[in-house]
């Protein structure tokens, strides 16, 4: 059946390169000829605030800028304090991706709010929804920065999932980043397929 | 203009992007204005862009609307971008502008941040619309974005009025297609229509038949200015921009901006009357969808300003009686308006206990070092709007005042004569700020023959909006070293008797500064040079490190506020106060907090 559209999150804290991911994304789109919205919510800090992108593409015109509570087919987490943020706004059947990175928040760190008790991972997990966790501690690479590049471990990983081309999408991550960072987003991009497969299996 | 060789090609743009395009089309000579959420990048854009516009960022918005109005009276189509809040300070301008004869169209683009994705109160451009009785246009998307921005300028000119742009940080911030002329070529709009231009007073003075109000020297420079805005308000029942779309007769809604799109997505058999023209209304038209509908909503983000103009015309209409508006409701959003109007629609809530952000400086920050040596010393001292600002949520608590933008030298000058200088109240401000307004500030407390200290942190830029030059600035659209302002001059100049400049990083002589400055008997001002780490990508130093061993979890490093310093529960469960390395820029700000040694590089 052909794919007439799905609404994506991708969700984190500023600086994970969340724009990035929905910008790459979205040239991938254009090339299948979809419409698209992408919107970007960005608080107040400059660093360590928490950013959104509802990502829309559609093969016909995309209506609300904003997904609705329900119809999110595809989380994409790089924080997961961010990640429960989102948990009920999936579809029945929406697929998460999570990283377990965690960036704590202001107010539990000055005592102006407690933590939640429970392992954020594992809330996660229970969500009943299906799930993929990346934890970036046991992917760690001497080829990549992987706590700044979980952005593009996650791209090959939503890539694998979908049965996309490996190679348009490598094409297209050469096009938008700068050179010197070519090489390291490629080692990502290669590792993320690595976890894909062994997670996939 | 559709010309023959017209390439038409879609481009993915921002509402930002969109509307510097749509300036580009319109023929725009002219922009100017000051950076604020979520507006900024309509200049950077235009200036990177289009680089036969004309581009400065003024020293406030008062000036940027000031300079736009008088390119407009040399013939010229200009623009002046700023948020709401920025509006509240060009305000009086506006209303010198309103009314009067225009002769190349005159466009103020101005940011709402619906939603308080800023942190900005909740403003709402649109009462300016009705206070000086002037047309807002509002988008829905970037298309119309850059298509509202070319109409913004006709009806400027059509009507002789300035025109407000709504865009909202939900249409700034979303990316949608554009359809553009790849062949495009950039035609300067010039009209002269009009030899002079007066504000209102001349106007009304003649309109009262004053003595002496037909002599033909007088009637040369009246411009009618109700007669134009009554004309445009029926002309508009005829905008294509204004689209009334009759379907079912159950439900009917007035709306504009993104909410009309939250609209379509959820009332699928609504009859919409989708307006572009916000101000002023087009009442056939929502007569006409009144009659054919049982019940008429008004869903519009920010205040319920249609809503009450809509009543204003006799027509009832079903507004924040159903949708209370901030800070019960941020923004609209498709689920609002679905849990409202959808019959058994399923309620879905955010999982409860999941801790909040609170906004953190950046790590190596130079507010930072300013707001420890504040508490520290438990000098009481006003915050401006800066980066610093963030000293004064409760996670801080570095100072006990803060207002709006420039404030704060003027604030602690008058908290300084109440209180006969017993103590010193201090004030912090930004480079920005400074400039801004804060001059003035400074300049009333020497004349007043007041007495107070103020903290200028110069970090070379506006750093909260990302990072655009000030008149301090080393760089900028205009720059040239030999026109770079210097604070020390300028200070010196206005009078002030103490003027000392610290390094932030030298915590020490900072302190001393500080303390000096305060216990001086008279004018002072502590000029505190660090760059801004973020938008300089200042070089890293080693990472600073805690020795579990010897930390006692006091939290002194932590309420710093650093972003990375966090507080971690390890795998065993046991709490541990940490320096994330990725994030630490070898400051060593904490260090100087630590009493048991436990933080080295």
């Amino acid at each position: 059946m052909q794919d007439t559209g799905k609404n994506i999150i991708i969700a984190g804290v500023g600086g994970q390169g969340i724009l990035l991911f929905s910008n790459l994304l979205s040239k991938y789109y254009m090339k299948l000829g979809y419409e698209l919205k992408i919107s970007d919510v960005i608080g107040l800090g400059q660093r360590g605030g928490g950013v959104e992108s509802h990502f829309r593409y559609s093969n016909k015109p995309v209506l609300s800028p904003f997904i609705k509570a329900g119809d999110v087919d595809y989380l994409l987490s790089f924080e997961q304090t961010e990640t429960l943020r989102y948990l009920h706004c999936m579809k029945d059947d929406g697929v998460i991706f999570s990283s377990t990175f965690e960036l704590s928040t202001s107010s539990v760190n000055t005592r102006l709010e407690k933590d939640m008790p429970e392992s954020k991972t594992e809330l996660i997990k229970s969500s009943g929804k299906k799930t993929f966790i990346i934890d970036p501690d046991e992917n760690k690479s001497s080829d990549f920065d992987i706590s700044k590049m979980m952005n593009i471990v996650m791209l090959a990983f939503y890539a694998e999932l979908r049965g996309y081309s490996h190679d348009e999408m490598i094409q297209i991550v050469k096009e938008s980043v700068p050179e010197k960072f070519i090489e390291g987003n490629i080692k990502a991009y290669e590792k993320g397929i690595v976890i894909a497969r062994a997670q996939l299996a | 203009m559709k010309k023959e060789n017209t390439i038409s090609t879609m481009k993915m743009m921002n509402g930002n992007e969109a509307v510097a395009r749509g300036a580009f089309e319109a023929g725009v000579k002219v922009a100017s204005g000051f950076p604020g959420t979520p507006s900024t990048e309509v200049m950077d854009y235009t200036q990177q862009r289009y680089p036969d516009i004309y581009c400065e960022w003024s020293t406030n918005e008062k000036v940027g609307l000031e300079v736009a109005i008088g390119a407009s009276f040399a013939g010229y189509r200009s623009l002046a971008v700023m948020k709401t809040v920025g509006l509240h300070v060009a305000a009086d301008a506006l209303g010198g502008a309103a009314g009067s004869q225009i002769n190349g169209g005159l466009v103020l683009v101005v940011g709402d941040d619906v939603g308080r994705i800023a942190g900005d109160d909740y403003n709402d451009v649109r009462h300016y619309g009705n206070m000086f009785n002037i047309p807002v246009l509002e988008p829905s998307d970037s298309q119309e974005a850059k298509d509202l921005m070319i109409k913004a300028f006709e009806i400027s000119e059509e009507y002789s009025t300035p025109v407000i742009l709504k865009i909202t940080s939900v249409i700034c911030k979303t990316t949608s297609g554009v359809i553009i002329d790849e062949n495009y070529t950039y035609e300067v709009k010039c009209r002269v229509k009009y030899p002079v231009s007066f504000s209102k007073v001349i106007m009304t003075t003649m309109m009262m038949n004053a003595k002496g109000s037909k002599h033909p020297k007088l009637v040369k420079c009246f411009n009618d200015f109700p007669a134009h805005i009554k004309r445009l308000a029926s002309d508009c029942n005829d905008f294509d921009i204004n689209k009334l779309e009759l379907k079912g007769k159950k439900i009917g809604v007035i709306t504009a901006g993104t909410p009309y799109f939250y609209t379509k997505e959820v009332l699928h058999d609504a009859s919409i009357l989708k307006l572009g023209l916000v101000m002023p209304l087009p009442e056939k038209l929502i007569r006409e969808l009144a009659q054919h509908v049982e019940k008429l909503y008004v869903i519009e983000d920010g205040h319920d300003i249609m809503e009450k103009n809509i009543k204003d015309l006799g027509i009832s209409v079903i507004g924040k009686e159903l949708f209370p508006k901030f800070p019960e409701m941020m923004r609209f959003t498709p689920d609002i308006i679905e849990e409202k109007l959808v019959p058994d629609a399923p309620k879905r809530a955010v999982m409860e206990g999941i801790p909040f952000r609170l906004p953190v400086s950046c790590a190596g920050c130079s507010h930072l070092f300013i707001s420890q040596i504040l508490r520290k010393h438990k000098i009481k001292a006003a915050s401006d709007v800066t980066c610093g600002l963030i000293g004064c949520f409760p996670h801080m608590e570095a100072y006990q005042l803060q207002k709006c933008m420039g404030s704060s030298i003027a604030l602690a000058h008058g908290f300084n004569v109440a209180t006969n200088h017993k103590e010193n109240f201090v004030a912090m401000i930004g480079d920005g700020g400074f400039w801004a307004t804060g001059i003035n500030g400074l300049m009333n407390l020497i004349f007043n023959d007041s007495r107070s200290t103020t903290i200028i942190v110069d970090n070379s830029c506006l750093a909260m909006t990302g990072g655009q030059h000030v008149a301090s600035s080393e760089f900028g659209f205009n720059y040239k070293p030999e026109n770079k302002l210097e604070i020390a001059k300028v200070c010196e100049a206005i009078g002030v008797k103490d003027i000392v400049t610290v390094d932030a990083y030298e915590f020490e002589n900072l302190e001393k500064a500080i303390l000096n400055a305060v216990n001086a008997n008279t004018n002072s001002v502590v000029i505190v040079q660090k760059p801004c780490v973020t938008k300089f990508k200042l070089p890293k130093g080693d990472a600073y490190s805690i020795d579990q061993d010897l930390c006692t979890q006091c939290r002194k490093c932590i309420n710093i506020g650093c972003l990375a310093i966090e507080s971690k529960k390890a795998k065993d469960g046991k709490v541990e106060i940490v320096i994330n390395e990725d994030l630490c820029v070898g400051c060593g700000l904490c260090s100087t907090a630590c009493k048991f040694d436990a933080i080295k590089s």
